[in-house]
Parts: structure tokens; C-alpha cells; sequence
């Protein structure tokens, strides 16, 4: 550990694995420093360093394998299975045919318990467990599903004011993307990458200020489609909150100040600059979102 | 503060060490003393399972290399998930059934594709299959960025199913599943230096694959 008295390895494969650990997020801060230095006097290492980022760019952009609804129906359903026990007055389902024939091995043996039955007692009777009907669960999983994201857009319909729809196309499109397989579709902390990946998209890209020194990380982008059309998305961490900003293009639009339609759980406040119509919708308190708010405004003039 | 070429501790360092995944608990028996009702269960199931659901589908899908199948085994890696539940103890979540999805993508493979499964040797080897691979050190000139920036889906996806397990599970853990270097070196359950090392090559043998094409 001398020679460049930094602290890194000098031979070259170490210092690639440094490389390595950089672009994956790995490093603290000074050692992140110690080796974005060696890069800047190294050719060979900024290239290698573009080599990586190139890669992990272009594996990152490959496409996702789709969890449909009928599979997650399936998954929700296995859930199911020792949850509905408790909440529910056991009813003698043993005939009932299984969609899920590896689950049902313990089934059969079914005594009544009843809803009220003390876990005392449950515990001594293990074989009164039933593992029938799945197939009447994973209907009552996928309508429970359907119907959580339902209510939810229902809810912002009738509560918000103004642009209705439009605010609950947003809110759906932010809890959609907190179950999706991941919440955007270009990842990157760079808005150099983030801009030019939405215009190529949809030729739109919003301001994306960087807002990481303020606590607000920015993650990357995605595209929400809302009333048929495409529009930008980009995505901040906050701690373990995530952020959606969608912004609207408008066409000699109006400036308006935030405007506050938080509803069901989630803060959500909305605010046009003339360019673009924002929403920003998050599980963070009010405050915070309205701190994240002021931040992205001041930075994005 | 030192400068030193140490690595963060992970933010989530709390990484699942190697689980029992197949111990079925029984369902609605109290198996310890303060046992989480059969509700939270059920709800930390929906909670800790159901968001990670797309990134089980990729990583099944690059470990048994097709999407049909990779349905198959994260529905199984959800039934033992469902069972292991309540041994759940925190930490990230992804991790946690990742794991149990990876070890059930080793079980289904032996268990249908037993020919497929190649006998992994020691790191030797796997350097040895680097090399006729052609990695590409710093110390070599690399194909351009903007060469494999370009690189097109097809040749990307083709270039990584042609990985050696180890190097592609690396890869796909870190790169696709966004887990950190820790976390892998938890599931894996090899050192740290090793999934480091690993990640590189998957990397240096995609560079160089994908820098090859006109």
C-alpha cells in the first residue's frame, strides 16, 4: 500500500477491482476520491473506468422479465395460504380442488378451528390446518390486488381538486413502481445519462438537478404513459423513501405554486414553472416532500 | 480520516447469511415462544416477497436460462420462501430471496437439466477459462466504450448466457439484481475479494465479446 501513497493497490489488477468497486457504488468517500484521481492521470484507467460504466449501462438497459398478474396472483395466493387461517372462521374446504397440489401435502385432516380459537389451543391440533381452495385464494388474492390499486386511484379521484385523473394516473403510476421488479427504467445518478435516455424516449427530459448533497439522491428515470401520452419521469431517494417526479410538459402554461394533494398514505404535491406541470409523490411525511420540493424548485430554475 | 482503499461498509450490511430454506416451520404452530401471528406472517410475506418478485424472474431466468422455466422455480423458491418466512430476520429483502431463489434454481436444475449442470473446479480453473476467454486486464488494450455502449440486446443477452455460472451469477446479482458486493459475498458465501475479482472478469469476458463484433 505505497508507491501512489494513496492507499490504493498498485498493481493493475488491483486497482481495476478499485475501478470496479467505484462505478458500483462500493467505495467511501475518500477512497472514491483516491481513485477517480488515479483515473484522471491514468488514460488507461479512465478507459477502462468508460469501459465499465459502458457495460453496466447497457446491462442495466436489458429488458426485465415481466411479472405478469396471473403469476403474481399465483405468489399473492401462496401468501394467502396461512394468512386467511386466522382471519377467517375455518369452513370444511377439503374437497375443493387444488391449484397448488406441492401445498396441499398437510391438507385434509381438516377440524373445524374457530375464529376465536386461543393459540393455545390451536397449537395442540396442527392437523386442523387446511390447505383446500386455493384456487377460490388466488381469485381472492388477484381480486385484492386489483382492488388495492382501484381503490387507491379512486381515492385521489375523488379527493384531489384539480386535474383528477391526472393525479391519479400519477399516484397509481408511483405504486406500480414500488411493486414493479425496479421503480425506474434508466438507472443512473448522473442526469447527463438521464436526460439524454428520456429524449431519446419520448424527446422530452424535464430539468433533473442533482440533489444528492441535499439528501435527495437522484436514482433515475422512467417513462409513465398518463392520458395516452408518454411523460417523463424521474426517480429521488430520499433515506429508504423513493420520490416520483412526473413532469408535464405544458405549452405556455401557467406558473403555479405547489399546490398539496396528499391522500391515502401518500404526500403528493403539485406544481407548474410554465415548461413543465410537476408531481411529486412520495410515502414521505408532507414536510419532507414539501423540503424536497423547494430544493428541486430552487435548483431547477 | 485514513485515506484507505477500504470498502464502505454496506449501508445494509446486515446481509442473510446462508439460509435453511426448506425447513418447513409449521404453519400456525407456535414455534417459539413470542411467534408472529399467522396474519403478520402472511403480511411480511407480502411485504418481503411480492416487490421482488420481477427481480427473481431475472435472476432465474440468467441462472436456468429461460423465462418459462424461471416461473417454475420462483414459484417453488416462494413456497419455501412462504414456509421460511418467519426466519426472516431482517436485513434486505431482495437479498434474502434471492437466495433462496438461487438455491432453488441449483435444485431444479440438478433435478431436470442434470446434464446442463457443469461441475464447477476451483477459481484455477475458472481463471484458466478467463484466459481462453481472453480477458482483457488494464494492462491490455480494451475494445472502445462507445463500441460496447452500442452493443445491441440480442449480442449483450447472448454474450452473458455464454458466461461461466460463476461469472454470470456474479454478474447478474450485482449488475441486474443491484445487490452489493457484501450481500453477494454473503449468498455466495465466499469472500468478499472473490465476488470483487469475479464481477471483473464477467465484466472483462462481456467487454471483450461484445468490443469483438463489428
Amino acid at each position: 500500500m505505497t508507491g501512489h501513497d494513496d492507499g490504493l493497490p498498485n498493481d493493475p489488477e488491483g486497482i481495476a477491482l478499485m475501478i470496479h468497486a467505484l462505478v458500483d457504488g462500493e467505495l467511501d468517500a475518500a477512497a472514491a476520491l483516491a481513485v477517480e484521481r488515479r483515473i484522471a492521470a491514468d488514460p488507461r484507467l479512465a478507459a477502462e473506468h468508460a469501459r465499465i460504466l459502458a457495460l453496466r449501462g447497457a446491462v442495466a438497459r436489458l429488458p426485465r422479465p415481466d411479472v405478469s398478474d396471473a403469476f403474481l396472483a399465483r405468489i399473492a395466493a401462496i401468501g394467502m395460504a396461512g394468512g386467511e387461517q386466522q382471519a377467517q372462521p375455518a369452513e370444511p374446504q377439503r374437497g375443493a380442488p387444488s391449484a397448488l397440489p406441492g401445498l396441499i401435502a398437510g391438507a385434509g385432516a381438516g377440524q373445524r378451528r374457530e375464529a376465536g380459537t386461543r393459540p393455545s389451543q390451536t397449537r395442540t391440533s396442527p392437523r386442523a390446518r387446511r390447505f383446500g381452495s386455493f384456487d377460490w385464494r388466488a381469485m381472492a388474492a388477484s381480486i385484492m390486488i386489483s382492488a388495492v390499486l382501484a381503490s387507491g386511484a379512486t381515492q385521489w379521484v375523488m379527493q384531489s381538486g384539480v386535474d383528477d385523473g391526472f393525479a391519479a394516473a400519477v399516484a397509481s403510476g408511483h405504486r406500480r413502481s414500488l411493486l414493479a421488479a425496479s421503480p425506474i427504467d434508466i438507472v443512473s445518478s448522473d442526469r447527463h445519462t438521464v436526460k439524454p435516455w428520456l429524449d431519446a424516449r419520448i424527446g422530452v427530459s424535464p430539468p433533473a438537478p442533482d440533489l444528492a448533497q441535499d439528501g435527495y439522491a437522484l436514482i433515475g428515470g422512467r417513462v409513465e404513459v398518463i392520458s395516452d401520452r408518454p411523460v417523463p419521469a424521474l426517480v429521488y431517494r430520499h433515506r429508504e423513501h423513493l420520490i416520483t417526479l412526473v413532469a408535464e410538459p405544458q405549452q405556455g402554461g401557467k406558473v403555479t405554486q405547489p399546490d398539496d394533494l396528499s391522500s391515502g398514505g401518500f404526500s403528493m404535491v403539485h406544481w407548474s414553472d410554465g415548461a413543465f406541470s410537476y408531481w411529486a409523490i412520495s410515502d414521505m411525511e408532507r414536510p419532507e416532500l414539501d423540503d424536497f420540493v423547494a430544493r428541486f424548485r430552487k435548483a431547477a430554475v | 480520516m485514513p485515506v484507505s482503499g477500504n470498502l464502505v461498509l454496506g449501508n445494509k450490511a446486515r446481509a442473510p447469511s446462508r439460509l435453511e430454506v426448506v425447513r418447513p416451520i409449521p404453519s400456525g404452530v407456535s414455534d417459539h415462544g413470542a411467534a408472529l401471528s399467522e396474519r403478520a406472517l402472511a403480511e411480511r410475506f407480502n411485504q418481503v416477497v411480492l416487490p421482488h418478485l420481477g427481480d427473481a424472474l431475472a435472476l432465474a431466468r440468467w441462472l436456468t436460462g429461460n423465462a418459462a422455466d424461471a416461473e417454475d422455480v420462483v414459484q417453488d423458491a416462494c413456497i419455501k420462501a412462504h414456509a421460511g418466512i418467519s426466519g426472516y430476520a431482517g436485513g434486505n429483502p431482495r437479498a434474502w430471496l434471492l437466495t433462496i431463489v438461487r438455491n432453488t434454481s441449483y435444485t431444479w436444475m440438478s433435478r431436470n437439466r442434470p446434464r446442463a449442470m457443469m461441475a464447477v473446479g476451483d477459481l484455477g480453473d475458472l481463471d484458466d477459462m478467463a484466459a481462453a476467454h481472453g480477458t482483457s486486464l488494464p494492462d491490455e488494450d480494451g475494445p472502445e466504450a462507445s463500441l460496447i455502449a452500442k452493443a445491441d440486446t440480442a449480442a449483450l443477452e447472448a454474450a452473458i448466457a455464454a458466461l461461466p455460472e460463476p461469472f454470470r451469477e456474479t454478474l447478474v446479482l450485482r449488475d441486474i439484481n443491484g445487490l452489493a458486493y457484501r450481500e453477494i459475498a454473503a449468498m455466495l458465501d465466499v469472500p468478499m475479494g472473490t465476488v470483487m475479482s469475479r464481477l471483473a472478469r464477467a465484466r472483462g469476458l462481456l467487454a471483450s465479446e461484445l468490443g469483438r463484433a463489428p
